[in-house]
């Protein structure tokens, strides 16, 4: 809460800092809006003021969807990014709420586990990823992806999902227990409701992460109609020393649409999932 | 070239193209069918510069051999930047496709993984005119060969006729000497050279090991255990960087990657850079007045009177891992044929330099002879690290832009003592010297 003294001090003190982070934070997509819709001869001019669209084209955008496979990309994008949290979701509040919940031996050495796991970085994971799908057979396919993602989602979203269980009061679950409610009975009609926010937060984050994800997705799709947005973009778009400036920015425009829709639906969940358990109950 | 070479490119480039894309269905030249029981091939490639020449593979030159043959070729292409990150996978694992597209020194790095391909690259060579040297040192893994030689893909000087033709030169210099004269003035009249020297993967190593070599400088002694780098030839090569950088640069190509030196010339900021002829390929598409005076030039003279070029080979191995060597060889013995890899040079028209000496004049050389020069530039190209063997070592000093970055800072304003010594440093640490 901003306490201003007038006009003045309120610009100062909120208006003027808001404005700054806005342009911070909204400068990049306008870059990448302009440069989609600037002709070639523009984008590399530097007699004109490159703020400023002067010739705008919509070709970027015509070339990128008929002469590269994006909308197959961002289908492929979209199925690996929802199975894949789909899975995490289940698996992560399976994992979160015993450790949340429950007393039991070793449940500390199984939380510092999951939260370990989370940090190996994925260098040193993809080799081994690699032999497992290739045994497997599922090179080249979106189930290739969509199995190795919870890999990194599950421990993310059971540490999340943990904080937010714990919100919850006991009292609720002893009720629960006491009315002859089943553990499992207790967690799904009773603590998962009440964690929505938490659900809605860490589904976000996981989405996003399998969205923007390239590792995995270099390694394990190589065919041109399995790519995911940012492998494909980069395959079919920077070539050698040459980039396809405009169409890049294309891709990255169009491929950031579907999150910000969904941001801006969820957004005060999102942030009330994030907070949670920053105050105790 | 052998007048019986020069018969296999009889004709314009269009008819060749035809010609070949037909021989490539026809059975004359193709491998007897039924002598495997594989049905799939894989082959990695990563992503062209050339959408034709990928495209030639997959309309063409598979469907071919599936009808030849029976067996399918899958072109597995994986982004640019990200094939390496495949081969190691697939080496490392042992599973996955079949043979792979290699540049630069990767036969050397993976040489465990990949079968002998000698034969092949024997017999291609002997049927047409003989391999360059140099692409012998690119493949040739303790005297075998561990890759089929393919195509260069040279960086030269690209240069702008019409400002270079304002300041009195209606041809490249000769000479670092004169190019440093020449680019003073051109500066002095707002068209600065713009070399890299920035951490990029091309451009930046494009100029500056022909430098080093041009003026009797070497990373390494030919033994490959004697580091040579501190030298009076090294330092009077980086006294020429450094005055290249002052009188006829801007300080930014100290940042530079190789897009950023691309795109000031698109922006019309420089007079001269060292590059692949991606510039001109681009030029002619999409900025056809640049491309007017856009002119090629091999790399100066040193004191020494020579002159060289970084090697940037491709070639084709074979993984150790495939379940039908013989079928994967079998297969790379037909790519290798004129009807088919000729052709496939020609999709690309130039940009792939070809190894083989009897493509020296094949048509596409006769397109533009603002190509030719990069066919030229194959007979005194060499892979970084030379004269030493070819090594993991020689790859680790590339990979930690030992050179790169000792010109760098020279030009940033180090002392040439301390690039040299902080250069001799880091060589024996990667060369284990003791």
């Amino acid at each position: 809460m901003v306490h201003g003294h007038g006009w003045t001090g309120r610009a100062l003190r909120l208006w003027l800092p808001l404005g700054f982070f806005l342009i911070v934070t909204l400068f990049p997509f306008y870059w990448m809006a302009i440069t989609s819709l600037k002709p070639n001869a523009e984008l590399y001019s530097t007699k004109v003021m490159p703020l400023i669209v002067h010739h705008p084209t919509l070709k970027h955008y015509v070339d990128l969807l008929t002469e590269t496979s994006f909308l197959q990309w961002t289908w492929n994008t979209t199925i690996i990014a929802v199975v894949s949290t789909a899975i995490s979701l289940v698996f992560g509040s399976m994992l979160a709420y015993p450790l949340a919940r429950m007393n039991f031996p070793g449940g500390a050495l199984i939380a510092f586990t999951v939260a370990a796991t989370y940090l190996v970085p994925q260098p040193l994971l993809f080799i081994p990823l690699a032999d497992i799908i290739n045994r497997l057979g599922l090179g080249n396919t979106l189930t290739s992806v969509i199995l190795t993602y919870p890999t990194m989602l599950v421990p993310f979203c059971a540490w999340l999902l943990m904080g937010y269980f714990k919100t919850v009061p006991r009292d609720l679950e002893d009720a629960a227990r006491i009315d002859g409610a089943t553990r499992t009975q207790t967690m799904v009609r009773v603590i998962l409701p009440l964690c929505t926010p938490g659900f809605i937060s860490a589904g976000i984050f996981a989405f996003t992460l399998a969205q923007n994800e390239f590792l995995y997705a270099l390694i394990f799709l190589t065919n041109t109609d399995v790519r995911t947005v940012p492998v494909g973009a980069i395959a079919e778009l920077v070539r050698g020393d040459v980039f396809y400036w405009g169409q890049l920015m294309a891709a990255a425009l169009l491929g950031s649409v579907p999150v910000a829709i969904i941001y801006s639906f969820f957004v005060e969940h999102y942030v009330a999932g994030l907070t949670s358990g920053s105050v105790k109950a | 070239m052998a007048g019986s070479e020069r018969n296999i490119f009889a004709g314009s480039r269009r008819d060749f193209l035809k010609a070949a894309a037909v021989g490539t269905v026809g059975s004359a030249f193709g491998p007897a069918a039924g002598w495997s029981a594989t049905k799939t091939l894989s082959l990695m490639h990563e992503s062209s510069f050339i959408k034709a020449y990928d495209q030639f593979f997959q309309k063409n030159l598979a469907p071919a051999y599936e009808k030849a043959t029976g067996i399918k070729v899958n072109y597995e292409l994986a982004s640019v930047g990200g094939l390496q990150t495949r081969v190691a996978t697939v080496a490392e694992t042992g599973s996955g496709p079949d043979l792979t597209l290699n540049f630069f020194t990767w036969p050397f790095l993976y040489n465990e993984k990949y079968l002998d391909v000698g034969g092949i690259a024997k017999e291609a060579g002997e049927k047409n005119g003989g391999w360059y040297d140099a692409a012998k040192e690119a493949v040739i893994v303790g005297g075998t060969w561990k890759a089929v030689p393919f195509g260069n893909v040279g960086q030269l000087m690209c240069w702008r006729q019409d400002w270079f033709h304002e300041a009195g030169y209606d041809k490249f210099p000769e000479t670092w000497d004169e190019l440093l004269e020449a680019g003073t003035k051109l500066k002095a009249a707002g068209h600065p050279i713009g070399f890299e020297l920035g951490h990029g993967f091309g451009d930046n190593h494009g100029w500056l090991y022909p430098l080093l070599w041009s003026y009797g400088g070497k990373e390494m002694e030919p033994d490959g255990k004697t580091v040579a780098i501190d030298s009076d030839e090294t330092a009077r090569a980086i006294d020429m960087a450094r005055k290249l950088f002052k009188q006829t640069m801007n300080e930014e190509v100290l940042g530079w990657t190789d897009a950023n030196n691309n795109k000031a010339w698109f922006s019309e900021q420089i007079c001269c850079t060292n590059n692949a002829a991606s510039i001109l390929f681009v030029a002619k598409r999409d900025f056809p007045d640049i491309a007017k005076v856009t002119q090629h030039a091999l790399n100066p003279k040193g004191p020494t009177g020579q002159r060289f070029h970084i090697l940037a080979p491709w070639s084709h191995s074979i993984f150790t891992h495939t379940p039908d060597p013989e079928a994967a060889r079998e297969f790379l013995r037909w790519l290798m044929q004129p009807e088919q890899v000729g052709a496939w040079y020609a999709s690309a028209e130039t940009y792939y330099a070809p190894y083989l000496h009897a493509y020296d004049n094949a048509p596409m050389w006769s397109t533009d002879p603002r190509w030719v020069p990069y066919r030229d530039s194959i007979a005194t190209s060499h892979l970084p690290g030379w004269p030493a063997p070819i090594s993991r070592a020689s790859s680790e000093s590339v990979a930690k832009y030992v050179v790169v970055d000792m010109f760098a800072k020279a030009c940033a304003g180090a002392s040439t003592k301390d690039v040299i010594a902080q250069a001799v440093a880091q060589l024996k640490q990667i060369y284990r010297v003791a």
